[in-house]
C-alpha cells in the first residue's frame, strides 16, 4: 500500500506491504537503523520511539496505523553535531556497553522526563523497566537519566 | 619505553565510539545498507530427533514475491559440515536429513520482503520420522561418559582426597546444580551475504573476525583471502559470539544462487537453537577441614550436558582446585550426551558454574565450623596454586574482601541464618569469592603517525561492548605521547590485521600489548634517524632515552623536536607500522596462525612461569518477603583485582555488568525444557527472564589496585567475566542467611522458599 | 503474518459495518473471526507475527479514541471508554485516589511503552501467555487447534492456572486490569450487528471446559465501547498486589485485586479478585463470604483465602501457586486493611 510517515519533521513516501511494522519500515526502508530489534514481539524495548510525542514500541506498530502521525527516532535526537542532553548524559556516565540497547534507552528516558517520571530514582528504575539491557547499564542509565532531566528542563 | 603506553592507564576516558552509539550511528551488522537485499526467513525442526521424510514448498512457493527455498535437497551438498566451539564436530543443518535437536536449521526461505519470506517460512509443511528424543540428565536415552583429559582438560589431583576426607572432622558433602542458560545478547543472530565476483563479504556480528572468515572459507571450500568478515559493532556477545555457527554459509549459498544480497534477522525463539547456551550442570563437592578451618581435601565431580556429536565441555575444576590451599584434591568429570544442540561459551564458562558449587560449599563449611565466611578464606589463601605449586602472578583475594566487606557492612551481620528482619522483609548477607584466569593472545595491528601528530590503528578487533576502541586509544594516546581525540581506531573487518578471539578476557591485554608495541617500533624509528641525523637536536643521542610526550618527541634533557621534524625525517606523508606480538610462552609460529584463524592463547592456568588469576570477593544483599517470598537484591558489592586497569570507566560497566550477570543467573535465568520433547520452552525475553532497571538498585565496584609484573609486561588481567563469578553463590549464601535455607540448585525462586 | 487487508474505521458505526462481513456470522468465536479489530496491536500483532492468529482483514479503531477514549467518573461509579489507553487510566488522578486497584493494576502491567499503545478493550481480551499455545510448532494445543491435545498438561506449566481450568486446558488468563474488573463487579458496555447491551464483567469470559477456543462471550464481530465499575464505599480502600519473579515488567505469578468496606474494624463488605492463577479474570465470591461481618485480623485474612483457593488444583510445576495464591491474598487484605484512606 502507499503511505506516506513523518519521521522526525519529515515526509517520506513509501510503498509497503500492509504487514510492515513501522520498526521495518525504518530499518528496512528508510535506512534509519539507529531503532534496534531485539526482539520483534513487544519485550525488549530496543525499538522504542515516539510517536505524537508519546513513547511507543516500533516493533508491535504497524507503518499503515501512523499516517500522518508524527514518530521522532533517535536519529532525531540530536540537534547537527550537538547532542541532546540525555545523549551527552549517556556518554558521560557511561551508561551503556554494546549500546545495542541504548537507541530504545534514550527515545525511553527523554520520555519519561517528559512524563514527570524522573522524579527519583526508583520511579525512574520502575519508568524504564520496559528497556532491557543485557550488558546491565541499569544503574548508570539512572545516573544518567538524574543528570540530563534539570539540563532539559533548562534547554 | 614500552611503559609509555601504559602512560593514560587508570584515567577514566568517555568512549570515543560513545557519540556514534547514541547517535544511532554506530553500525550493527543488520544496520550496514547494502543494494537491493532479498531477505531470509529460517525454518527451523519441529523436533528434535530424528529424520526429515520430505517437505511439502508448494504454498510456499505460490506466496507473492518468493524467490528461493534451500533445503538439504537443493544445496545440501554445497558446504561442508561445520565444528563446534571447541574446533570438533558438532551438529549439522542442511547437510543431511538429520535433526540433532529442537530448532535446528532444516531450510532458509528467501523473498523479496521480510513480510513475504516469513509467510513463506510458515507455510513450509514438514514431514519428519521422528525418534523419542533425549532432554538432559537423567532422561533415557542420554549417554554418560568420563570426559578424558586432553591438551585443553586436565583433572587437577593432588594427594589422596578420600582418605583425608575420610579423617578429618569436619566435612560438607552435597550435590548443586546450575540450569540452561542462554545469552540472549540484545542483538539478534543476524547474517547478511554479498557476493562480488567470487568474492564474498559477511556482514555479521562475531568475535572473532578471522574465526568467522577462515570457518566459513573452510566449508564453502573458498580460499580465506576471498572472504571478508565486517563487524564493526556487536550488540553483545558474552560468548554466543565467540565462534561460527551453521547459518552463515547457507546465507552465503542464498546470496550466491540468487546473485543479490541475502539478509537475515533470525527470530529471539531462533537465537536459543541456532547458537549456543551454557549447558546444565551437576556438581558433587566434598569439603573437608579441620576444626581451626584448614583444608584437609576437596573433591569435585562435574556433569556437563551436550550435544550427540559433541564433547564440548568447560570442566571448571580447573579453576575449583586452584581457590584454596588444600594438601589433597581429586577432580573429575563427566558428559552427557542428549538431543540437544552444542552448548558454548558463555560468559565465564567452567568459573561460573564450577564455583557456584565449591563457593556455597565454602560457606556451608564455615556454617559448619561456627565461623565467619570471610575467615574461612583467609585461613586458606594462598599465594601459590596449591595444584601445581606455582607462584600465582599475584593474587589480592582477601583484599578484595577486606574492602569490599568495609564498603558492604559486612560487621553489621548477625551470623545467625534468618535473625535480620526489616519489616516484612526477611534480609540475607551473602558473600563468595570471584576470579578468572588471565589469558592474552597474539595479535597484530599496524599504526601510522602523520607529522601533524595524528595516528590511525587498525587492526580486527571487536566491540562487543567492552570498550575495545576506545582501550587502543589510550593505549597509543599513551604511546605515542597524544591525546587521546587525536587517535582513530578502525577495527571490525577482516582486512585488517588479525587479533585474537574476544573471548576468555584476553581482549583488552592483547590489543594493549600489540598496540603498545606498534607505539615502540615507531618511537624506534623516530628516535633512530633523530641520533643519526647530524644536524638535528639529538644528533649522536642515546635513541632508547628519547620519547614521545605532548606532541614531540623528547629528550632526558627536556629538549623537544616537534613531530613534523621527526615523522618528515623518516617518511613522507604518515610513518606506517605493521607489528605482531607474540606473548612469551606462545611458539612464534602463532603470529602466523592468527591470519588463518588458529587462536594460540597463553592461558592464566597452562603457564610454565606462573599460575595467573584476577580475583575478586562479591558481596549481596537479599531481601525476601516474609509472606510472598519475592528475592530482591537491593545491594551489591564488589572488589576485584585485576593488575592494571587500562580505562575504569569502562571497567566499572563491565564488572558491574558481570555482577547483573551474576544476580541474573542466580534468581532469574533459566531455559526451561520441555523432557518429553526435548525442546526449549520459554524462547523469548518475557519468559526467559533477566534484570530489568527496576531489580538493580545499589550497586558499587572497587577497583583494589594492584600491580603485577609477572602476568605480562603491562600487567593487564582480564575484566570481563571475573564480574559474574562469585555472584550466584553470594546469592545462595546469602539466602541461607536469611531464611537458613540452603538452596543447591539455580535459580533460586520463589516456590523454593515457600 | 498472513495476508491482510488493512481498514480504517473513522468512528463506530463504519467500525462495526467493516467488521460484520458476512463470514462473521458463522464464525466459532469472536477471537478467531476472520475480522478483527486492531487497537493498539500488542496482542494481536504479536500473535499474528507467531502465526497464532490468521486475520484477513484488520479494522484499526484508534480514530474511536474520541467516542470511546473518555476516562470519567460520577456518582454512579468510573466510566472507561474502551480506547483509552491503560497509561492514561493508570496516571488518571480521580482514578488514582478513588479506584486504587484499577489504577495499580494498570501501572504494573506491561511495561510504559507498552501501557502508551494498549487499549482498555484490547487489554481484557489479551490472550494466555501458555507458551504451547504461542508457538504452533506444537502441536498438541486445544485453544489452537480444538480437539489437538494439551502440551502444557504435562509439561512447563509454571505459571498456568490453579483455577477454572479443564482438562482440556490449563491456561491462565494473564491480564491484570481484567481482574480488577471482576473483582469491582464491573459491567462491559457491548455494540453489535444488532445493538448495544451491557454483559456483567464476570461474565465476558468464559471457562475453558472442553471448549477452551472460545475465550469470551462476545460474538464475532461485537465490539467493546467501555466499562463501569460501579461506585461503592469500598473503592477507596482498593488495591492490587501483583507477586512476580522480578521487580517489573512480567506478567503475574499472582496477583490479588482486594476492596474493602471497614467499619470499626470489621468488613461490611469485601471485593477481591485474583490474577495470574485462574483460566479466567477471578472474583472469590468464596473470600467474600468469609470476610464480611469479621473483624479483619490474620486469621481472618488466612480463613479468605484458603475460602478462596479450596477448589484449586495444581498441574506440576504451578501446584506452588496455590500456596503462593493464598498468602498474596493474606498480605493484601492486611495491607488493604493498613491502608490510610
Ligand atoms: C511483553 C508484554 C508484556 C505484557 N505484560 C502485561 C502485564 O504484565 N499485564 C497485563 O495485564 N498485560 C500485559 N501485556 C498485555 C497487554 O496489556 C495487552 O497486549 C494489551 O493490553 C492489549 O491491548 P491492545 O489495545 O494492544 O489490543 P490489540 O492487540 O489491538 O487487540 C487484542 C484483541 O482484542 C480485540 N479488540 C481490541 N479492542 C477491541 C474492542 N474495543 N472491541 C472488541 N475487540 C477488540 C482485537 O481484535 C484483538 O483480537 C503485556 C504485553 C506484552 C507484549
Ligand atoms: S494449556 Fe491451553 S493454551 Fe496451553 S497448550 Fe494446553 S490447551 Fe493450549
Ligand atoms: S524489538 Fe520491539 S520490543 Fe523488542
Ligand atoms: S548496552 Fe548492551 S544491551 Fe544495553
Amino acid at each position: 500500500m502507499e503511505l506516506t510517515l513523518n519521521i522526525n519533521g519529515r515526509d517520506h513516501r513509501l510503498s509497503l506491504d500492509p504487514r510492515t511494522t513501522l520498526l521495518d519500515a525504518l530499518r528496512d526502508h528508510l535506512g534509519l537503523t539507529g531503532s534496534k530489534k531485539g526482539c520483534d514481539q513487544g519485550q525488549c524495548g530496543a525499538c522504542t520511539v515516539h510517536v505524537d510525542g508519546r513513547r511507543i514500541l516500533a516493533c508491535l506498530t504497524l507503518a499503515a496505523a501512523v499516517q500522518g502521525r508524527p514518530v521522532a527516532t533517535v536519529e532525531g535526537l540530536a540537534h547537527g553535531d550537538k547532542l541532546h542532553p540525555m545523549q551527552a548524559a549517556f556518554v558521560e556516565h557511561d551508561a551503556f556497553q554494546c549500546g545495542y540497547c541504548t537507541p530504545g534507552q534514550l527515545m525511553s528516558a527523554v520520555a519519561c522526563v517528559h512524563e514527570g517520571h524522573a522524579h527519583d530514582r526508583a520511579a525512574i528504575r520502575e519508568h524504564m523497566s520496559g528497556n532491557l539491557c543485557r550488558c546491565g547499564a541499569y544503574p548508570k542509565i539512572v545516573d544518567a537519566i538524574e543528570d540530563a532531566a534539570p539540563k532539559m528542563e533548562r534547554g | 619505553m614500552a611503559d609509555d603506553a601504559g602512560r593514560l592507564y587508570g584515567k577514566p576516558e568517555v568512549r570515543i565510539d560513545g557519540a556514534a552509539k547514541v547517535t544511532g550511528q554506530a553500525r550493527y551488522a543488520s544496520d550496514e545498507p547494502v543494494a537491493n537485499p532479498a531477505y531470509a526467513y529460517l525454518v527451523t525442526s519441529a523436533i528434535s530427533r530424528g529424520h526429515i521424510t520430505g517437505m511439502d514448498l508448494a504454498a510456499a512457493e505460490a506466496v507473492p514475491g518468493l524467490l528461493d527455498i534451500l533445503t538439504h535437497e537443493t544445496v545440501g551438498k554445497e558446504a561442508k559440515p561445520p565444528v563446534g566451539p571447541d574446533q570438533k564436530p558438532t551438529t549439522t543443518t542442511l547437510e543431511t536429513t538429520q535433526v540433532w535437536h529442537d530448532g535446528q536449521i532444516i531450510a532458509v526461505v528467501v523473498a523479496d520482503s521480510f513480510e513475504a519470506a516469513r509467510e513463506a517460512a510458515h507455510r513450509v509443511v514438514v514431514h519428519y520420522a521422528p525418534e523419542t528424543p533425549s532432554a538432559t540428565f537423567d532422561s533415557p536415552g542420554a549417554e554418560a561418559e568420563v570426559r578424558k583429559t586432553d591438551e585443553q582438560h586436565k583433572d587437577p589431583a593432588k594427594g589422596d582426597a578420600p582418605a583425608a576426607f575420610a579423617a578429618a572432622p569436619v566435612k560438607i558433602d552435597a550435590r548443586y546444580e546450575t540450569p540452561t542458560q542462554h545469552h540472549n545478547p540484545l542483538e539478534l543472530f543476524t547474517t547478511t551475504c554479498v557476493w562480488d565476483g567470487p568474492k564474498l563479504t559477511i556482514y555479521e556480528p562475531t568475535q572473532t573476525m578471522y574465526g568467522l572468515k577462515a570457518a566459513v572459507a573452510k566449508q564453502l571450500g573458498m580460499e580465506p583471502a576471498d572472504v571478508r568478515t565486517i563487524s564493526r559493532y556487536v550488540g553483545g556477545a558474552f560468548g554466543s559470539k565467540g565462534a561460527a555457527t551453521s547459518r552463515t554459509v547457507w546465507i552465503a549459498i542464498a546470496a550466491r544462487r540468487l546473485k543479490r544480497a541475502v539478509k537475515l534477522v533470525p527470530t529471539r525463539d531462533q537465537a536459543f537453537t541456532i547458537a549456543t547456551y551454557r549447558a546444565e550442570t551437576r556438581h558433587h563437592l566434598q569439603l573437608a577441614a579441620n576444626r581451626d578451618g584448614k583444608l584437609q581435601a576437596l573433591i569435585h565431580e562435574g556433569w556437563e550436558v551436550t550435544s550427540r556429536p559433541s564433547s564440548y565441555n568447560v570442566s571448571g575444576t580447573e579453576t575449583t582446585a586452584r581457590m584454596y590451599a588444600c594438601p589433597n584434591i581429586a577432580t573429575k568429570v563427566n558428559v552427557v550426551h542428549a538431543d540437544r544442540n552444542t552448548p558454548g561459551f558463555m560468559r565465564a564458562p567452567p568459573d561460573t558454574p564450577y564455583m557456584f558449587a565449591l563457593e556455597s560449599g565454602m560457606d556451608e563449611l564455615a556454617h559448619e565450623l561456627g565461623m565467619d565466611p570471610i575467615e574461612l578464606r583467609r585461613i586458606n589463601d594462598t599465594q601459590t596454586d596449591p595444584v601445581d605449586g606455582k607462584p600465582f602472578s599475584s593474587r589480592s583475594l582477601m583484599k578484595c574482601f577486606d574492602a569490599a566487606a568495609a564498603k558492604f557492612g559486612w560487621a553489621k551481620r548477625d551470623p545467625k541464618p534468618g535473625a535480620m528482619r526489616d519489616g516484612d522483609w526477611l534480609v540475607g548477607y551473602g558473600c563468595a569469592t570471584s576470579c578468572y584466569p588471565s589469558n592474552i593472545g597474539p595479535a597484530a595491528a599496524r599504526l601510522s603517525l602523520t607529522p601533524r601528530g595524528k595516528a590511525v590503528i587498525q587492526l580486527a578487533g571487536h566491540e562487543i561492548g567492552t570498550g575495545a576502541y576506545t582501550t587502543v586509544a589510550i593505549t597509543v594516546a599513551g604511546g605515542l605521547g597524544l591525546k587521546v581525540t587525536d587517535i582513530q581506531v578502525f577495527m571490525g573487518d577482516s582486512n585488517l590485521p588479525p587479533v585474537p578471539v574476544a573471548g576468555g578476557s584476553n581482549n583488552a591485554a592483547s590489543t594493549a600489548h600489540v598496540a603498545a608495541k606498534a607505539c615502540e617500533e615507531i618511537r624506534q624509528k623516530l628516535a633512530l634517524a633523530a641520533v643519526q641525523n647530524n644536524a638535528g637536536i639529538f644528533a649522536g643521542a642515546d635513541p632508547s632515552k628519547l620519547r614521545l610526550t605532548d606532541g614531540a618527541l623528547a629528550g632526558p634533557d627536556g629538549r623537544r623536536e616537534p613531530l613534523e621534524t621527526a615523522v618528515g625525517r623518516v617518511a613522507g606523508g604518515a610513518l606506517e607500522v605493521h607489528v605482531e606480538n607474540v606473548p612469551e610462552g606462545l611458539p612464534p609460529d602463532a603470529a602466523a596462525g592468527l591470519y588463518q584463524g588458529k587462536m594460540a592463547m597463553s592461558r592464566g592456568t597452562g603457564r610454565k612461569d606462573v599460575t595467573a588469576y584476577a580475583f575478586g570477593a562479591q558481596f549481596v544483599e537479599v531481601r525476601i518477603h516474609a509472606l510472598t517470598r519475592e528475592i530482591r537484591t537491593p545491594r551489591i558489592v564488589s572488589a576485584f583485582a585485576s593488575g592494571t586497569i587500562v580505562n575504569p570507566l569502562t571497567a566499572y560497566s563491565q564488572y558491574m555488568g558481570g555482577a547483573i550477570w551474576g544476580v541474573s543467573s542466580a534468581l532469574h535465568e533459566a531455559t526451561e525444557i520441555d523432557l518429553r520433547e526435548a525442546r526449549y520452552v520459554n524462547d523469548n525475553l518475557a519468559d526467559y527472564l533477566v534484570p530489568v532497571n527496576a531489580d538493580i538498585d545499589h550497586l558499587d565496584v572497587i577497583f583494589v589496585p594492584e600491580e603485577d609484573s609477572r602476568v605480562n609486561p603491562l600487567g593487564i588481567k582480564g575484566i570481563g567475566e571475573i564480574g559474574i563469578v562469585g555472584m550466584n553463590a553470594a546469592v545462595a549464601n546469602a539466602v541461607f542467611h536469611a531464611t537458613g535455607k540452603r538452596i543447591r540448585k539455580l535459580p533460586i525462586r520463589i516456590e523454593h522458599l515457600l | 503474518m498472513r495476508p491482510f487487508r488493512y481498514e480504517h474505521a473513522a468512528d463506530r458505526a463504519q467500525a462495526l459495518q467493516l467488521a460484520n462481513g458476512p463470514r462473521e456470522a458463522t464464525a466459532s468465536a469472536h477471537i478467531t473471526a476472520p475480522i478483527q479489530y486492531l487497537a493498539g496491536g500488542t496482542t494481536l500483532i504479536d500473535l499474528m507475527k507467531l502465526d497464532v492468529m490468521r486475520p484477513e482483514v484488520l479494522v484499526d479503531i484508534n480514530a474511536l479514541a474520541g467516542q470511546h477514549g473518555a476516562i470519567r467518573a460520577d456518582a454512579s461509579g468510573l466510566h472507561l471508554g474502551a480506547l483509552a489507553r491503560m497509561a492514561d487510566a493508570a496516571d488518571d488522578l480521580v482514578v488514582r485516589r478513588d479506584y486504587p486497584m484499577i489504577a495499580q493494576s494498570l501501572e504494573l502491567a506491561a511495561s510504559p511503552q507498552l501501557r502508551n499503545m494498549a487499549s482498555l478493550g484490547g487489554n481484557v481480551l489479551q490472550r494466555t501467555r501458555c507458551n504451547y499455545f504461542r508457538d504452533p510448532s506444537w502441536t498438541a494445543c486445544n485453544k489452537r487447534h480444538p480437539g489437538s491435545g494439551c502440551a502444557a498438561m504435562d509439561g512447563v506449566n509454571r505459571k498456568l492456572a490453579v483455577l477454572g481450568a479443564s482438562d482440556h486446558c490449563i491456561a491462565n488468563y494473564p491480564g491484570d486490569f481484567g481482574v480488577a474488573l471482576a473483582a469491582l463487579g464491573a459491567t462491559v458496555d457491548i455494540e453489535g450487528a444488532g445493538g448495544r447491551r451491557v454483559l456483567a464483567f464476570e461474565d465476558l469470559h468464559r471457562l475453558p471446559g472442553d471448549t477452551p477456543h472460545i475465550e469470551t462471550n462476545l460474538k464475532p464481530g461485537e465490539l467493546i465501547t467501555g466499562f463501569t465499575v460501579p461506585a461503592g464505599p469500598w473503592t477507596r480502600r482498593s488495591l492490587y498486589l501483583k507477586i512476580r519473579d522480578r521487580q517489573s515488567y512480567e506478567f503475574a505469578l499472582t496477583s490479588a485485586a482486594v476492596a474493602l468496606d471497614v467499619e470499626g474494624g470489621v468488613v461490611r463488605e469485601a471485593r477481591i479478585g485474583l490474577g495470574g492463577l485462574a483460566a479466567k479474570p477471578w472474583r472469590s465470591h468464596e473470600a467474600e463470604a468469609a470476610l464480611k461481618g469479621r473483624p479483619l485480623d490474620e486469621a481472618a485474612a488466612h480463613a479468605a483465602a484458603d475460602a478462596a483457593l479450596a477448589k484449586a488444583a495444581g498441574h506440576g510445576e504451578a501446584t506452588f501457586k496455590i500456596e503462593l495464591g493464598r498468602r498474596t491474598l493474606v498480605r493484601a487484605l492486611l495491607q488493604a486493611h493498613a491502608m490510610e484512606v
